[in-house]
């Protein structure tokens, strides 16, 4: 940005346009912000416990069961998705540091690629689940894979798809905040003064990544 | 907003390359078998993870100590709804065979109506 003197009021002007008038500063607002994020994780961490807590319980009670069948996902395209979201997290944080250093070019770029990253991720799980809907692998009583006919093997994949489900579509979620903050980077709406949204969708996708973090392992390479 | 961290780019690409050595590393040792110590690695290189993109790309290290207090309060909670279901559900023994009959031929318990 040129550094005259009306563009610099403007920018004044401009940088104090997003404070509420009942925050008594920019920081104030922010960290209000910040906080409440965290509360929504909280949220969210205890949502997803839940399914962790009935995936440890089904994992004692039939530890074989789950050896068994976790051979059918591929540790490949996991570990690729793997990659990918922790890739994606990179540029999100990539992206927080350019809008720091009022850099909108940057700031764009990161965050297009990480709507990028998470379509792969996407496209990746779209080619797992119809594989396994094509061997028959369908969650709960549909589950019609004659090779794995061991009792519990469906709760194996019914445990699985309801994991990756509700993560998949907390990246759908993502893509779409990701791809609004893209839009709304590119009209010029956050710099170094302001990008709180940038700040919590980032913190936001951090998360789904860390649930990831902990499927690959639990899911893929038993 | 001057009083805030900025994460240098260097940090996070350091970050980075760690989490994706210890991806490497896990699927790795998910091939060796270590008995009963397989899983606690797997949750244990994770967690290490997980920390690791909480204390830099989340910017926990660096921010205000009352969100690192929330997340761990929030974390603490997930801990003891894991163990406590456990304490319950891993310690049931095998009641697979147990049928109608030998529940209500028992004495004691379920008889005192």
């Amino acid at each position: 940005m040129a550094n005259t003197g009306t563009a610099e009021h403007t920018a004044q002007e401009r940088s104090m346009a997003h404070l509420k008038h009942y925050f008594v500063s920019s920081d104030q607002q922010f960290d209000a912000a910040k906080l409440g994020m965290w509360l929504f994780l909280i949220t969210e961490i205890l949502l997803f416990s839940g399914m962790f807590v009935a995936y440890a319980v089904y994992r004692v009670w039939y530890p074989e069961v789950f050896a068994i069948a976790s051979t059918e996902l591929n540790p490949w395209l996991g570990g690729l998705n793997t990659v990918v979201l922790l890739a994606s997290s990179l540029t999100v944080a990539l992206a927080i540091h350019a809008a720091q250093t009022d850099k909108r070019r940057a700031l764009v770029i990161n965050l297009f690629i990480t709507v990028l990253l998470a379509g792969v991720f996407m496209v990746v799980k779209y080619f797992e689940y119809t594989h396994k809907f094509h061997l028959g692998i369908f969650p709960g009583g549909n589950f019609a894979y004659a090779e794995m006919n061991q009792p519990i093997v469906p709760i194996f994949f019914s445990i699985y798809y309801v994991m990756t489900g509700i993560h998949g579509v907390h990246v759908l979620v993502g893509m779409g905040v990701l791809s609004w903050l893209g839009v709304r980077a590119i009209r010029g709406d956050f710099h170094s003064g302001y990008y709180t949204p940038v700040e919590l969708s980032g913190l936001y996708w951090h998360l789904v990544d860390i649930i990831w973090i902990f499927l690959f392992p639990l899911l893929y390479l038993i | 907003m001057k009083g805030h961290h900025i994460t240098p780019r260097k940090t996070l690409l350091k970050v980075f390359a760690v989490l994706v050595a210890l991806t490497a590393l896990t699927a790795l040792t998910a091939q060796i078998d270590i008995g009963a110590l397989n899983i606690p690695l797997a949750l244990a290189i994770a967690g290490t993870k997980a920390l690791l993109v909480v204390l830099f790309f989340m910017a926990l290290k660096y921010d205000k100590p009352v969100n690192a207090l929330f997340f761990a309060l929030g974390i603490l909670f997930v801990v003891v709804f894991l163990t406590f279901t456990l304490f319950d559900t891993a310690f049931r023994g095998d009641l697979g065979n147990v049928g109608k009959e030998a529940i209500l031929n028992t004495e004691g318990t379920g008889q005192d109506e």
